[in-house]
């Protein structure tokens, strides 16, 4: 995967392999063309087929380490800016234009990584040195189940990736931070929370509240990092009880990640359609407004947040999460 | 595709932005199923009562908003 040797701190900070991460929307990359994206710190270049069929190579030519995102799309392959070196969708070299039959030809030079789409976005595996290949991925059940309608948000922030996992490992910002929102204006501002496992992650959940707030999450290690989650939504938006949201996190580099969300609820038929609508027409920018809140404060957090805390009850899930991704980097370090 | 750094957009699910006939029945629908109910005899009353119809004009039916409803939430 890389040749640097990579800390335990590096992975804390970047993100652990070993995994899928999501990388983009699928809408990102239209067919016929190409996208440089940063993941877990590391530069690769997302390359669609006219046929749809999409691959993630390392965004580094094997020749002289010019980026191929600069390069040309020829449909099957891709052509280095630099000096026309072409590479195939899975990294072998095809062409050296400036010095037919040279050695490079026929080499998989460059990495390339699986990549599956789900629900309008793109997930990739990143390997370790243990674990090459890609491990089992159980997708996250509202995205695949066929009675339940799930609509991707994505958005970039200045935030580092595991900050932003944390606050959704917080239920109960969401009654301080978005008391002024449409969702969570109800519930106690006190609570008192407890752990439960599961086989996949852990519960963090209030123990005297439930439905009235953001009252409990799950964290999900299924080959994909994933938290689930519930709020109640208001009776102006029609039937179809709370929605639920799938959230995941891509570490851009040590100070920045992407968050996707998927706004879920069980509903078909006119019930589907017709919160499709209000979605799109009024409840989207309510929902945008309540993640912005989240943005704003993240990405004032000082750098050194995370050194100089006084913890207390609420805090459990962070903690038990910190623990979990510090013993995974220590575990994946390789320096 | 607008590929500068942050990816800031409101509006996601969007085809078009929503004309004044689509916002005014989203608001009516909002108001319908907070002060009517949300069964599909109530909102297809609801919207008649408050003479909110279809774009041609005629009263709603439980057909012709399913119909429309899939339309404009596909």
């Amino acid at each position: 995967m890389t040749t640097t040797p990579l800390t335990a701190d590096h992975l804390y900070a970047t993100g652990l392999r070993g995994q899928w991460h999501p990388v983009v929307p699928s809408s990102f990359v239209a067919p016929g063309a190409m996208r440089k994206v940063t993941v877990l710190g590391e530069q690769w270049l997302l390359f669609r087929r006219s046929d749809g069929t999409l691959s993630m190579l390392a965004d580094r030519c094997p020749h002289r380490g010019a980026p191929l995102s600069l390069g040309k799309h020829l449909g099957d392959r891709v052509a280095c800016w630099y000096h026309g070196v072409e590479v195939e969708t899975d990294g072998t070299v095809s062409s050296v234009p400036g010095l037919p039959g040279c050695n490079l030809e026929g080499k998989q030079l460059v990495v390339s990584l699986p990549v599956k789409e789900v629900s309008g976005a793109v997930l990739a595996y990143f390997g370790t040195e243990e674990q090459p290949q890609p491990v089992e991925l159980t997708l996250p059940e509202p995205l695949t189940d066929p009675d339940t309608e799930a609509i991707l948000c994505y958005a970039e922030w200045n935030v580092p990736w595991r900050y932003a996992v944390e606050n959704l490992l917080d239920p109960m910002h969401g009654a301080f931070l978005h008391h002024d929102s449409h969702t969570m204006f109800d519930g106690d501002t006190t609570a008192k929370f407890r752990i439960r496992e599961t086989d996949r992650g852990y519960f963090f959940e209030k123990t005297d509240q439930r439905g009235v707030n953001f009252d409990w999450v799950e964290l999900c290690r299924t080959g994909v990092d994933w938290v689930d989650l519930s709020i109640p939504y208001p009776p102006s938006a029609g039937p179809g009880g709370p929605f639920g949201i799938v959230g995941m996190v891509r570490p851009v580099d040590a100070e920045r990640c992407a968050v996707f969300f998927w706004r879920y609820r069980t509903v078909q038929g006119w019930q589907r359609d017709t919160w499709r609508f209000l979605y799109k027409t009024l409840i989207e920018k309510r929902h945008w407004e309540v993640l912005e809140q989240d943005r704003v404060m993240l990405e004032a957090m000082p750098a050194d947040a995370d050194q100089r805390e006084n913890l207390y009850q609420h805090d459990l899930g962070v903690v038990r999460l910190r623990r979990l991704y510090r013993g995974g980097a220590e575990a994946q370090a390789t320096a | 595709m607008n590929t500068d750094w942050p990816y800031l957009e409101i509006h996601q699910s969007r085809t078009h932005e929503p004309s004044p006939y689509e916002l005014k029945l989203a608001a009516t629908l909002e108001e319908v199923f907070t002060k009517v109910g949300s069964e599909l005899a109530d909102v297809v009353r609801g919207l008649n009562d408050r003479q909110v119809h279809a774009p041609d004009g005629t009263p709603w039916t439980e057909e012709s908003f399913t119909a429309e409803m899939h339309r404009l939430g596909a």
